[in-house]
């Protein structure tokens, strides 16, 4: 929590929200993607067409009435206003592998240096430290969304070198690492975490550049070297580096109204 | 008339889950009623497959009554320890896929064709380490990269699931079996139409004929459904659009603590299964007693969704077709 009485996870959803395109099919990964896809639909971007695995597309709450941000990908508020209840293989197969949706959301456990996320395992898959739940749509939607939002707090144990597992490709191995996997070129990428907000350096969706995030703007009052000192590769920082907006009142009011029971903003967990 | 498939949850159970069967158990409306009736049965070597498998497949594993998972998200399981361990040492064989390649094996299946591709896992670790984790299920192959014959594009080509029995719980059927939903299908849509047997409970019976005046929320025909049970309540503590939310106090209270062990589940399911609670109705009887009148009623809704206009699959008897010797 700041002095302004924020925190940096509220401003990481807020600045997400922002980051959101006006228009456009989103589909939103498990976690705090919901929620700052939530926040865009009732503020920022009311134009987005969100939808969630389950068979939500095209979600339209009443953004002042509603109760909640879903709960998950699945909560019945999603069927308040939606223009198209379906099935999963609808949105992450007709939609998503048929080219269809713009802008995922996602985080995971893990990013690394190409952006490269794990969502199933710590440690060794065959002898692992931690197994995790699994991935859910995230591979689906890290391979196949024309471009990338990832939510990721800034903490050592998030951001590695090379990810235990690749559950989701971001770059792979750096530049060509798509193509020659047969996946479609996928930028610009973007990458907000709880200290600022990095553009994955890739001019041509992943041919060309370092294919490595570059930090592009941080949050009132955290310098670079605070961000460096918890990477471990040497950060890039772009030329001109911007300083992310505090929340406003009403952007703070309505990400709290949207999360009425601190099912994703548990205070104290970032 | 159509046959009846009308028949209580026991004999359901009985007559169509067998030992060792693969079972499909969806995750949006959850079949808990069933789950807790194959419980009571004791049903053995049971494989659990479904995009995302939830708290039903937690319970059959501490329960003894699953050996393997085939998903993309074992998100219930894993919350607890002793699930974990029993994947690390193998006792829980299991694959792990995503959402999407499940849900399309699932199609394969229901389509009767043995593989499907897909463009998502390129890349990606599962590809090449899918097969070195100590719960790997022997015999199997998976995952296989090829180029398209017709234009050279690289694909993942995923093996098709055809699940012994699909265990459901939907909003509504006829006696025949005529099984409507409504809301977010998730993989169910395909999951019950790869299923070699279907058990669906139901909150409502209805007659045929509100099913026949309104066919397009029919998911799948009686003529396929093995069972129907009539199981209010049946998916709590999961919700189903239309009748009752999702129960977090319940579930904070009693089943998370319940499933966070197997000593907590056996005692859980003493409890809430056998012999503490013998039917779905005293279930239900029990959680009100438990969580409370009040906290009962906020479960049910206070915000509708429901049509503005009525639809109408009318056409003509009349019909505007001369007759062929009026035509000549």
């Amino acid at each position: 929590m700041s002095e302004d009485g924020y925190s940096l996870a509220e401003l990481m959803c807020i600045e997400a929200a922002r980051l959101m395109p006006d228009e456009g099919v989103v589909v939103l990964g498990l976690g705090l993607p919901v929620l700052a896809g939530a926040l865009a639909k009732c503020l920022h971007h009311p134009d987005l067409v969100i939808c969630t695995e389950v068979g939500a597309i095209d979600w339209r709450p009443d953004p002042q009435t509603v109760p909640r941000a879903p709960i998950g990908i699945h909560d019945l508020v999603l069927n308040e206003g939606s223009a198209m209840t379906t099935d999963m293989v609808d949105v992450l197969a007709t939609l998503l592998m048929g080219g269809r949706v713009d802008l995922g959301v996602l985080t995971a456990a893990q990013i690394d240096r190409y952006g490269n996320l794990n969502t199933l395992v710590i440690g060794d898959y065959a002898s692992p430290e931690r197994r995790l739940a699994g991935t859910g749509g995230n591979t689906d939607i890290a391979c196949l969304a024309r471009r990338v939002i990832v939510l990721m707090p800034q903490e050592p144990r998030r951001w590695v070198e090379r990810a235990d597992f690749i559950t989701s490709p971001g770059y792979l191995d750096g530049p060509g690492g798509r193509r020659r996997a047969g996946l479609e070129p996928q930028g610009p990428n973007l990458v907000v975490s709880t200290m600022g907000v990095y553009r994955f350096d890739t001019p041509d969706g992943g041919e060309t550049g370092s294919c490595q995030p570059v930090l592009e703007a941080v949050f009132p009052g955290v310098e670079p070297e605070v961000v460096q000192a918890l990477l471990p590769w040497p950060l890039q920082v772009a030329p001109r580096l911007r300083e992310v907006e505090p929340p406003t009142a009403e952007e703070l009011r309505t990400l709290r109204r949207l999360d009425p029971f601190r099912h994703y903003l548990v205070p104290g967990r970032y | 008339m159509g046959k009846s498939k009308l028949m209580s949850l026991e004999e359901a159970v009985a007559r169509f889950v067998a030992d060792g069967d693969v079972v499909y158990a969806g995750y949006l409306c959850i079949p808990f009623a069933l789950t807790h009736e194959i419980v009571r049965q004791g049903r053995r070597d049971l494989e659990l497959v479904g995009a995302s498998v939830v708290w039903p497949t937690t319970e059959l594993v501490l329960a003894g009554c699953c050996r393997r998972i085939r998903s993309g998200y074992i998100g219930g399981p894993l919350r607890c320890r002793d699930i974990e361990a029993m994947m690390a040492t193998g006792e829980l064989e299991y694959e792990d896929y995503s959402n999407q390649g499940l849900a399309l094996m699932l199609m394969a299946g229901a389509l009767g064709i043995p593989f499907i591709p897909t463009r998502s896992f390129l890349g990606t670790d599962y590809l090449e380490r899918a097969e070195e984790h100590p719960g790997r299920i022997p015999g199997y192959k998976r995952l296989q990269v090829m180029e398209s014959p017709f234009d050279g594009q690289r694909v993942v080509l995923l093996p098709a699931i055809r699940p012994d029995v699909v265990i459901m719980h939907a909003q509504r059927a006829d006696e025949e079996g005529n099984v409507q939903m409504w809301g977010h299908l998730g993989d169910a849509r395909w999951g019950m139409w790869a299923g070699r047997k279907i058990v669906v409970t139901v909150e409502e019976i209805v007659p045929t004929e509100v099913v026949r005046a309104d066919p397009s929320r029919t998911v799948v025909p009686g003529a396929i459904v093995s069972a129907v049970v009539h199981c209010p309540y049946g998916a709590h503590p999961g919700g189903i659009a239309g009748y009752y939310d999702f129960d977090y106090l319940f579930f904070a209270r009693v089943m998370a603590p319940a499933l966070a062990s197997r000593e907590a589940f056996a005692r859980f399911k003493e409890e809430w299964i056998e012999p503490g609670v013998s039917d779905r109705q005293r279930y239900v009887a029990r959680v009100r007693e438990v969580i409370g009148e009040e906290a009962w009623q906020a479960l049910h809704l206070d915000r509708h969704v429901r049509p503005l206009a009525p639809v109408d699959y009318g056409y003509s008897a009349a019909l505007n077709l001369p007759r062929r010797e009026d035509l000549v």
